[in-house]
């Protein structure tokens, strides 16, 4: 290796290093840190037994929901979030889409012996969905938030788009929008539609 | 003086039961044993709170959080072992969840990059003083070469004797 080839590796090895760690560095400038990969992509939905929210003695179990391709959302009437998509997705249901609630409450720890108030939890749920539109084909009611930690859940609004099998297609955290419906869920929702 | 020290009593039962209240209710957690204790404080440190930046369950006051540690303490005392926590967590969140990431062929560049590192300055090193010592040696004044440089000085100094 001639002196002036030699140089030449000392000039461009570092520069390639630099180059790598620039990229590497801008990649992690404009991600979102609040986004990570779910660990329940492709994954069956987990085994249960809840309530109905609204109707008493109702209960439902994963069966129930195979069958045909749907999302599962979960809300609560306590978040923000929530009540943003909520006319949006009233929109989706009347093009068809099946949307199934998953109903939880924060402030009620089970593990103190704390239990809701069902009657009153109605009443506002009743409200909350003739005010701003109700999209779900039933809500179905996780009071010991035991589902919510089997389906990897760290807060609402998420949603999922859940296959005919029950397999989870698409785990996403936060509002439901028109651009995330777009660039997220249409092209794979159409498709499992199709597929049915 | 009697109101005074009723005053003062009442203040000091006051102090009291605030420290009691303000007590976390983590602090009033039952163990069977002190293994269990120190696994669950192990865990809790060790898992992460998927909802927030960089903090982990034992530390964060976010629900997911709570909801976490109340899960870790049912395992715990259930007698499942460190790995199956973990595993059980894992399953649900992620790698995400756990501080110390697994080796798989996405990490694996983490344990490689310090070791290709530290090698790669070894060899940089070990070629650098190589050369040096190369340098040295040739770099020494024979008998021969003294004689050809004599030579030419003579012939620059005297151009018309060739």
């Amino acid at each position: 290796m001639s002196e002036n080839k030699r140089n030449l590796w000392f000039f461009l090895l570092p520069l390639a290093i630099f180059l790598v760690l620039v990229v590497f560095l801008l990649l992690g400038l404009f991600s979102n840190p609040r986004e990570h990969d779910s660990a329940q992509i492709e994954k069956k939905l987990p085994q249960f037994q809840l309530s109905d929210l609204m109707i008493d003695g109702k209960r439902w179990q994963r069966e129930d929901l195979l069958g045909e391709t749907f999302l599962l959302n979960v809300w609560g009437t306590w978040c923000v979030t929530c009540d943003q998509e909520l006319p949006y997705l009233t929109e989706l249901r009347n093009q068809g889409v099946k949307i199934v609630g998953l109903y939880y409450d924060q402030e009620i720890d089970p593990d103190f012996g704390e239990s809701m108030d069902i009657t009153a939890l109605r009443a506002e749920v009743k409200d909350k969905l003739a005010r701003l539109g109700n999209p779900y084909q039933f809500n179905i009611l996780d009071d010991t938030r035991e589902m919510l930690l089997d389906l990897g859940v760290t807060g609402a609004p998420e949603t999922f788009l859940v296959d005919k099998h029950g397999v989870i297609k698409v785990h996403h955290l936060g509002d439901i929008n028109p651009r995330v419906w777009r660039s997220k869920f249409a092209r794979l929702y159409s498709e499992l539609k199709a597929g049915q | 003086m009697k109101a005074m020290l009723n005053l003062l009593f009442g203040a000091a039962l006051m102090t009291l039961s605030l420290g009691v209240l303000a007590q976390d209710v983590e602090e009033l957690r039952q163990f069977d044993s002190n293994a269990q204790k120190q696994l669950y404080k192990e865990l809790t440190d060790e898992l992460r709170c998927p909802k927030c930046q960089n903090q982990n369950i034992a530390d964060s006051n976010a629900n997911i959080a709570k909801d976490l540690r109340n899960k870790v303490y049912k395992l715990v005392k259930d007698g499942s072992s460190k790995d199956d926590v973990i595993d059980y967590m894992v399953e649900r969140y992620g790698y995400f969840v756990y501080y110390k990431p697994p080796l798989t062929a996405g990490t694996i560049v983490l344990w490689l990059l310090p070791i290709l590192f530290v090698l790669f300055t070894l060899l940089l090193i070990w070629v650098k003083s190589k050369r040096s010592r190369e340098k040295v040696e040739t770099g020494q004044w024979s008998e021969q070469q003294e004689q050809r440089l004599n030579q030419l000085i003579e012939q620059l100094n005297h151009p018309q004797e060739r």
